[in-house]
């Protein structure tokens, strides 16, 4: 009997073996069959471990669970154990994913009811319910070396370093850095000659603005912080909030707006002092200063208001004691 | 209360050069030339500045008492009583086994001595002069003393970027500019206080040398550099930025004999002197942060040899060929040279707070310890707004003002501002080191503004239609409307602008008087707090726990703490520390981290491995105190974390959610941290009509009140229990 086990087992290593290489990065697109055939009706031990990535393709769209760009990590740490693993280490675990769609009945089979998920199958666990093989959130909170890691510590086997693709191919930087070293010379000859863009002092200034309303809008806040541009309110969910009380935390919206105050004052005066002087008509100019006067005004008024809002100081004038 | 008026006294001083004409002066009989009159007057005006920058910031000692802030200050503080009492050489050689137990710290090495040479200086200056003050006097005031006179460096780059009514107005500006107030109070003895100083100072030389190409400007550039070096490692920005702005001048075309004598001086001379800095060395010239200044370097001879080539050659066919054959080998050479420096290790590659500057989500993903810093959060808007207020909206002005006068001085100045701007949205503490540029651009929109206006009143115009449309209710807002060379205004309109100008100013002078009192004047190591009848309440709870442990415990006892307190503990207490806030080695802190997250027979083994005899604690339940160890607690486990992977951050936390009641964790609950916060805590009713154990600084009653301490024991808990230590029992008996 052993010996018919150890043939049938060769086979299965075989064919896995085979449809892995077919894939790109070595993943074995698994369906209700093939569980059955390398799982349920593979006598334990079995002499591989699989590794099995639980995918709904319906569910792509909701970016929260971030299924595919899981899915992609997955494909990249299968690579990379591939890459570093040629000999008999290779056979010992295969990277797996079924689709929801396909193949409900392995997804009940596992027990598997939220996604995202990855199991580890390791080869003496027959019931596919128990869930030790499970693959925690922090295992792949920091992508495919995290993931790694897990495999690491569960098989004892080794992924080695992650292979990630690289940005650009290499024909493609080889080309980008031709074209840089040919363009220098050129570059730096009009620069010399001074009838470059870089020479329009209009663009530098309008670049100059935007850095200023970037950096004050707090825009760098709301990046690293991953803020959204509003929340919705708890007790009412259809009405949104979009400033958010409190000094150190900002919304994205909130941000904008009064970096948007801020920026048209200057404009304003821009304006003002280049282009409204030299206005022929009269009228035409009073009006048009009234208004950005008006404008400057409510901007500046605003936003005094929402900072005290926001911070909840209340700014005052000290008096003399003698005058109360 | 002597700040109060001040600011609004001399905020309308500073235009008055302007109004000169006005006949505001009648002193016939000493028949000063109009000249001398307005020597004297900006003399005055630059004094009242002076000294309203020294008061300004006093409100810290009226308020509390003439100590120390916060936590690096006191390892300042402590180095420079060192300095005083065994002199340079001991200090300089100094090897510090009370911090960093059993590993100790080599100061010399690993600090900024400037500000500790300056104090001392300052100390022995009085000294010799039979002032016989104590060092702490001349700790807690050199801050405000560096302030005073970074004005009058302010008053000159502005001088030397406008004119003299915009250098006045920024020394008024920067005098009181919450931004700069925030690190510079009487007491907040840190390295920022003369760094800024120093900051602009180098800043200011640079621009004169390159203005002047004069060698003796550039020459007190590379010294101002070197002062710099010496206090603050953000020195890195200026050995950045200036080489940025001479590349920027050299694409512009802006290219000049000035500039090459500058820039050269100022780098070769300014680098031999950093590296006589131990901490610095030789990374100044090996670690990638500094190697942009040496490649502008060196394209600076590209250019100077082009030019002398082209000057050689006569003939423009010839000198393109060339051209482009040098700057092709040049530019390959160059990159060569930094691939093969980098892949053998001799450029170091850039370090992680440099690293987050450029790409500010790296700090939260890959150095916890770096994220962990209030200081190093991203600032909100409300943030620019309190440290900036009307600055803000003159900024933009100003700008424009910079772009319609371009000169090499207006450039740095514009690009000296946008950079700063950038990084202070970056990191909320960085807010400091744009200050200087957002008030000498802001002081640019002002003083043009002012003085076009005030121009305009002097000249007697026939004119008699007048904007009487633009009625005074608008005239707040219309501080920032300039006038250009036609004005479409009249007298009338100008008049009401100018009531503008100085009521938006006047705000300003409000806004930071009640800011520097209220929010920036605290030392953080005294608390205070609003009674229930309006009235203060101090608690002196640090000072109490740290003079307890001066007195009642072994003078080799060591103590652990979460590192915020290290500097606190050795400068007050006088006691060994197993880490401190110079945070130099990771795994020392995760090690800590790891202690305090664990069930307390394992950081039991810790301890003893550790040779710790007393833990101390931070604790906020019974005051409300937000910034105490449970709070930082996350921290200590992400930290711990990163280098030990038992400890995992979900094991204390509830889907996602930190708590410390009924529904927290059960490691959560039975951590040493917890249990060390909330011994006997259980027993005593905080809150009037809450059940005991009600924790103030949460809001919520604790989840596990029946702590018993195995290895532990109490040994002191400050009278609000903000501070609580505990002795680590030795080992029983083995029979």
């Amino acid at each position: 009997a052993s010996f018919s086990d150890s043939d049938s087992d060769s086979d299965l290593l075989n064919e896995l073996v085979s449809l892995r290489s077919t894939s790109e990065s070595g993943v074995i697109h698994l369906d209700d069959h093939g569980i059955s055939k390398f799982l349920t009706s593979a006598s334990t031990p079995r002499p591989y471990s699989l590794l099995v990535f639980f995918d709904a393709t319906q569910l792509h769209s909701k970016n929260e669970l971030r299924l595919q760009e899981l899915r992609r990590e997955f494909g990249i740490v299968s690579a990379s154990f591939l890459a570093n693993n040629n000999g008999s280490e290779g056979t010992k675990l295969f990277f797996c994913e079924i689709e929801f769609s396909k193949s409900q009945s392995s997804f009940q089979l596992f027990g598997v009811n939220a996604l995202p998920h990855i199991r580890l199958v390791s080869p003496s666990i027959s019931n596919l319910r128990d869930e030790s093989g499970q693959m925690d959130q922090s295992d792949y909170s920091r992508l495919a070396e995290s993931m790694a890691e897990f495999v690491e510590q569960r098989t004892k086997l080794k992924v080695g370093p992650i292979q990630r693709p690289p940005l650009l191919s290499k024909p493609q930087i080889g080309i980008i850095v031709a074209l840089i070293v040919i363009a220098t010379p050129f570059i730096i000859k009009r620069v010399l000659k001074g009838e470059t863009i870089l020479h329009d002092t209009r663009l530098w200034l309008s670049g100059a603005i935007f850095i200023y309303f970037f950096s004050v809008a707090g825009t760098m806040h709301n990046i690293i912080r991953k803020m959204p541009m509003f929340l919705q309110d708890r007790n009412d969910p259809n009405k949104l909030v979009f400033f958010y009380q409190g000094s150190g935390m900002q919304l994205g919206a909130e941000g904008f707006a009064v970096g948007f105050l801020y920026t048209v004052v200057g404009l304003l005066l821009a304006f003002v002092t280049n282009v409204l002087v030299r206005v022929k008509n009269i009228t035409a100019q009073r009006l048009i200063m009234l208004l950005a006067l008006f404008i400057s005004f409510w901007a500046v008024k605003k936003v005094v208001y929402l900072d005290n809002w926001k911070t909840g100081y209340g700014i005052h004038p000290y008096w003399p004691s003698s005058w109360r | 209360m002597g700040g109060k008026s001040e600011p609004a006294k001399s905020e309308s001083m500073a235009t008055k050069p302007d109004l000169l004409n006005t006949s505001f002066f009648s002193f016939k009989s000493l028949k000063l030339k109009t000249k001398q009159q307005e020597l004297l007057l900006r003399i005055s005006i630059l004094g009242l500045v002076y000294i309203l920058a020294f008061i300004a910031r006093l409100f810290s000692v009226l308020r509390y008492e003439s100590m120390i802030h916060e936590f690096d200050p006191y390892f300042n503080y402590r180095t420079t009583l060192f300095l005083t009492e065994k002199g340079f050489y001991e200090f300089w050689n100094w090897f510090d086994s009370e911090s960093w137990y059993p590993l100790g710290r080599i100061i010399g090495g690993t600090l900024y001595p400037g500000l500790m040479v300056t104090a001392a200086l300052i100390y022995w200056t009085l000294r010799f002069l039979r002032f016989f003050v104590h060092i702490r006097e001349v700790c807690v005031l050199t801050a405000p003393f560096f302030a005073s006179n970074t004005t009058l460096v302010a008053y000159f780059f502005g001088k030397e970027l406008w004119d003299t009514g915009a250098g006045l107005v920024a020394a008024v500006l920067i005098a009181i500019c919450p931004g700069y107030i925030s690190r510079s109070v009487a007491g907040s003895y840190d390295n920022e206080a003369v760094a800024i100083f120093a900051l602009l100072l180098t800043f200011y030389l640079f621009v004169k040398a390159v203005n002047t190409g004069s060698l003796a400007w550039a020459l007190a550039s590379a010294f101002g550099y070197f002062y710099m070096v010496s206090a603050w490692g953000g020195y890195v920005f200026i050995i950045n930025l200036v080489p940025l702005y001479v590349l920027v001048l050299l694409i512009t075309g802006r290219y000049s004999m000035r500039l090459y004598i500058a820039y050269n001086c100022m780098y070769i001379l300014g680098m031999l002197l950093a590296m006589q800095i131990r901490f610095v060395g030789f990374q100044h010239v090996q670690s990638g942060e500094h190697m942009g200044a040496m490649g502008v370097f060196l394209l600076m001879q590209v250019f100077y040899f082009l030019d002398w080539v082209k000057y050689q050659l006569n003939d423009t066919k010839l000198f393109q060929t060339f051209l482009r054959i040098t700057v092709t080998s040049a530019i390959l050479v160059g990159g060569v040279a930094v691939g093969v420096g980098t892949a053998s290790g001799y450029i170091s590659p850039w370090t992680g707070r440099f690293y987050s500057l450029l790409d500010p989500t790296y700090a939260k993903d890959h150095i916890p310890i770096i994220a962990s810093v209030s200081e190093h959060q991203p600032t909100a808007w409300s943030s620019f707004m309190f440290d900036y207020h009307i600055l803000l909206f003159l900024f933009p002005a100003g700008l424009y003002f910079c772009f319609k006068r371009l000169t090499d001085a207006t450039i740095f100045i514009v690009m000296y501002g946008l950079t700063s701007l950038y990084f202070a949205g970056v990191m909320v503490r960085l807010i400091l080191v744009a200050t200087p540029a957002v008030c000498l651009i802001s002081a640019i929109a002002v003083s043009a503004t002012i003085k076009n206006l005030t121009s305009l009143l002097r000249t007697k115009q026939k004119v008699s239609q007048t904007g009487s449309t633009k009625g005074a209710g608008s005239s707040k807002a219309s501080s920032k409307v300039t006038l250009d060379q036609s004005q479409p205004f009249q007298k009338n309109g100008a008049i009401a602008l100018l009531v503008g100008v100085f009521y938006l100013l006047s705000r300003y002078a409000i806004h930071c008087t009640w800011v520097t009192a209220e929010a920036y004047s605290s030392p953080s190591i005294v608390l205070a707090a609003r009674g229930a009848h309006g009235n203060r309440i101090i608690f002196d709870d640090y000072r109490e726990a740290y003079y307890w442990l001066r007195q009642n415990t072994a003078t080799d006892a060591k103590i652990m703490s979460w590192w915020d307190y290290g500097y606190q503990i050795t400068a007050m207490g006088n006691r060994t520390v197993i880490v401190d806030n110079n945070t130099w080695n990771n795994t020392h802190i995760a090690t800590v981290g790891r202690a305090m997250s664990s069930y307390e027979d394992d950081a039991y083994d810790i301890m003893r491995s550790l040779d710790v005899n007393y833990v101390l604690v931070v604790f906020g339940g019974v005051t409300g105190y937000s910034s105490d160890d449970i709070n930082k607690f996350l921290w200590m486990v992400r930290i711990g974390g990163g280098v030990f992977p038992v400890i995992k951050e979900p094991d204390y936390l509830v889907n996602g959610e930190f708590r410390v009641d009924k529904g927290a964790s059960p490691k959560m609950l039975n951590c040493l941290m917890y249990k060390l916060c909330y011994y006997r805590f259980g027993e005593l009713t905080t809150e009037y009509g809450k059940p005991p154990g009600y924790d103030r600084a949460r809001g919520v009653e604790i989840g596990n009140k029946d702590i018993k301490l195995e290895h532990l024991e109490e040994a002191y808990t400050t009278s609000n229990w903000i501070v609580r230590i505990y002795r680590v029992k030795p080992p029983t008996n083995r029979l």
